[in-house]
């Protein structure tokens, strides 16, 4: 379980900081919400590790994750666009995911990209890709990385609604068979809806729990 | 309805574009101009050419093309080399005064060629600290390391390399954050940090500013003048000079002159022929990302030699120039003459740039048409194809042939010289926003019915405040520090700082050289400074 306890944050020249607190649970999906400049960044990158909590706690299974630097942390990162280095192939971005690139890593990478319905990609360069495609290469990605955290950053908010569905869809069964604390930032109602088990928003540099609306249960 | 000139298919900018016409008539008849000066230049060279038929040529043109290449080629690659690791230190450490050090290496650009020499001979040179150190230290001297193709080549380094540095480091900064944070939450090595991220970000610019390094070194005129040490490392540029001044072989320069402008034009046509690659631009937020172990010793390193490679030889020059007789200097009137003459054809010559490049810059933005685009930009490369000694070639030519003596056409010749020369970096520097702020703005302009005049002072001016200061002070250091121009047209009565510093080191007078160069330093760095920030200020009060 990721929890987060007066998790506090100021940028320069800002007089209140932010204080968050919230609880994710494995396989299941968090989402955040708010409205534009609420600081629903803010909250991936301190849980990424790319902003330095000022003060507060930040845990994943009792393990304390603020001393460590991003690099160092549990966790994948999906945003809406720039989850690939263009110049290189397919492949050559989903064995980044991978510690060391041996003998297996060609069948572990195919077997990612069949997972996420890209098989046969491998050598094709992800600026040729769409959308969508690109997202999927994150998640088979990330699928070799095997890490307990998954942060999504607006990452549906580019794709059509065809891709979009088909994406979330990807995003839930992921997190249900890997076992994944994922966290999804978006402004975006319907992805909250379709995705969210827990929901939170951001009110006042605060995070409030409230219901999930019943549609998410049942897409 | 729009006018005919925007009506073609030729592209979407088209429905938008603010309907300027006099704009575009304005920049057609500058380039116009542009053109027939350079090609009546050029034919000049080529009538000349042509018709002188007594001198002989003296020179061996397969040797200096050859010394030349090859010391233009090992400057660019070195230059590159050095370039990519010192932008690769500063976009990763943070300390304090890196700003500065950013600043110092910006400057790199305007310092006069002469200045960077005569600090290369204090440093490398035989009474340089070096040599009086190790005479010091161990009873002999190393020998002057400060000439030939090695003294020539580093003097080269000491501001190309920094240039590069400069404009790789705004790369490397404009790398989109949310790439960053990819990288680094994958655990990127810093080598896989460099190959993966930094080196598509930077490789799109390697070619162009490589072949701006290779032209700048192959024309490169007072480095060489001064540390060639001889005619076995002289350079076309230097031996066309010495044509003209020295041997009086103008059918000999006039060959020199077509080498090197034949030269010139095809590496021009070779950087020309690539497709351009999109770069980022803008600074990226997100940068948090250090490394760590030997990769941070090894920039560190880098760092601490970049700078002792570059600030050396300048710290040198002021400590020459303070040491030496500066107020014997600063009482003659000589001195003032030339410093005055300095200062008045700078502020002409970068007067006349900004006009140049704002009104060829504002009529290419408020075209739609491709081939007028082109066109409009054209002229600008004048300089690149047409080196400084050449081009003053050119119109020393022609001020001859029009029965005008040199000395009598000298002013007007280096402020007009001076402007064509700075006109591709004023260009460069006003070009590119000014396009993206009318393509940003054009609704807002037109839908507020702005009429030419109010969409320059109200919009364009203001919130180019800056790029426009940046243009004076380019072309006012480049004209101020000078020395291919007005080495050719220069007499004792029309002297500038520049050409008054090379007359005293040619007549032993070191001294007063030193004082020279170190108020030529001071004062270069001081208007690249605060020019941009006068104008800012200026325009700002005026918006």
């Amino acid at each position: 379980m990721l929890v987060l306890e007066d998790l506090r944050f100021a940028y320069p020249e800002q007089v209140e900081s932010y204080a968050f607190t919230m609880e994710a649970r494995a396989s299941e999906i968090t989402a955040i919400s708010g409205t534009s400049g609420s600081g629903k960044s803010t909250l991936l990158d301190l849980i990424g590790g790319f902003a330095v909590a000022s003060d507060g706690s930040l845990s994943l299974d009792g393990e304390d994750l603020l001393p460590l630097p991003p690099e160092g942390r549990p966790l994948s990162l999906l945003l809406q666009s720039e989850s690939l280095f263009e110049h290189l192939t397919v492949a050559r971005n989903v064995a980044l995911g991978l510690p060391n690139a041996d003998r297996k890593a060609k069948q572990q990478i195919g077997e990612a990209l069949e997972q996420v319905g890209l098989e046969g990609l491998e050598d094709r360069r992800a600026a040729a890709l769409s959308g969508g495609q690109k997202q999927r290469v994150a998640l088979a990605r990330t699928l070799l990385r095997d890490k307990r955290l998954l942060l999504l950053d607006e990452p549906f908010s580019a794709l059509d609604e065809e891709t979009r569905a088909a994406t979330r869809q990807l995003v839930r069964s992921l997190t249900r068979q890997q076992n994944w604390i994922t966290i999804l930032v978006s402004h975006n109602a319907d992805d909250v809806r379709a995705l969210a088990d827990r929901h939170y928003v951001i009110r006042d540099k605060r995070l409030e729990q409230i219901p999930v609306e019943p549609i998410a249960r049942s897409s | 309805m729009a006018p005919p000139m925007f009506e073609s298919r030729h592209s979407a900018r088209a429905s938008h574009l603010p309907h300027r016409p006099k704009r575009v008539i304005i920049a057609s008849t500058l380039a116009v101009l542009i053109a027939l000066l350079i090609a009546g230049l050029f034919a000049n060279i080529l009538v000349t050419a042509a018709s002188t038929t007594g001198g002989t040529l003296r020179t061996d043109i397969w040797h200096l093309v050859r010394m030349t290449s090859i010391q233009a080629g090992l400057t660019t690659v070195l230059s590159i080399a050095i370039g990519i690791a010192l932008a690769w230190a500063l976009n990763r450490l943070r300390f304090f005064g890196r700003d500065l050090v950013i600043g110092v290496f910006a400057a790199a650009i305007v310092t006069p060629g002469i200045v960077v020499a005569f600090g290369m001979l204090s440093i490398w040179g035989r009474s340089g600290w070096i040599n009086s150190a190790t005479t010091y230290l161990f009873g002999e001297s190393i020998g002057n390391l400060a000439f030939g193709l090695w003294g020539i080549i580093f003097a080269h380094l000491i501001l190309d390399a920094t240039f590069a540095a400069r404009i790789l480091l705004e790369r490397l900064d404009a790398i989109p954050a949310a790439r960053l944070k990819i990288g680094q939450s994958l655990g990127l090595s810093p080598w896989q940090r460099f190959t993966i991220i930094d080196w598509p970000a930077i490789r799109g610019s390697v070619p162009g500013l490589a072949a701006v390094i290779f032209l700048l070194a192959f024309t490169s005129f007072p480095i060489v003048l001064l540390l060639g040490g001889g005619p076995a490392n002289q350079t076309l540029e230097v031996a066309i000079f010495a044509a003209v001044r020295q041997q009086f072989d103008l059918l000999g320069a006039v060959h020199l002159a077509l080498v090197q402008i034949l030269v010139c034009s095809l590496v021009i046509l070779a950087a020309a022929a690539r497709p351009p690659v999109p770069i980022s631009t803008g600074v990226s937020t997100g940068q948090n990302w250090h490394d760590r172990g030997p990769a941070r010793l090894l920039q560190w390193g880098v760092l601490g030699l970049g700078i002792a490679g570059f600030l050396l030889p300048l710290l040198a020059v002021i400590f020459d120039g303070v040491v030496a007789d500066l107020a014997d200097v600063l009482t003659r009137p000589t001195f003032w003459r030339a410093a005055t003459t300095s200062v008045v054809i700078g502020l002409s010559s970068a007067a006349l740039t900004l006009i140049l490049a704002l009104g060829l810059g504002l009529g290419r933005a408020a075209s739609a048409r491709r081939t007028l685009r082109l066109g409009l930009g054209l002229p600008v490369f004048a300089y690149l194809a047409v080196p400084a000694v050449v081009l003053s070639l050119g119109f020393f030519l022609s001020v001859r042939n029009l029965g005008i003596a040199p000395a009598e056409a000298a002013p007007i010749v280096v402020i007009i010289a001076n402007a064509l020369l700075a006109l591709p970096f004023a260009s460069a520097t006003l070009g590119p926003p000014l396009e993206g702020l009318v393509q940003n703005k054009a609704k807002l302009i037109r839908s507020l019915g702005l009429n030419s005049w109010q969409q320059l002072r109200y919009i364009e001016l203001p919130l180019l405040r800056r790029e426009v200061g940046v243009v004076l002070a380019l072309a006012f250091c480049f004209s101020f520090g000078d020395l291919g121009v007005i080495a050719l047209f220069g007499t004792q009565d029309f002297q500038t700082l520049p050409l008054m510093m090379y007359r005293a080191l040619g007549s032993y007078r070191s001294d007063d050289a030193a004082v020279i160069a170190a108020l030529l330093l001071v004062a270069t760095i001081l208007a690249f400074i605060a020019l941009p920030r006068l104008f800012e200020r200026l325009l700002d009060a005026r918006s």
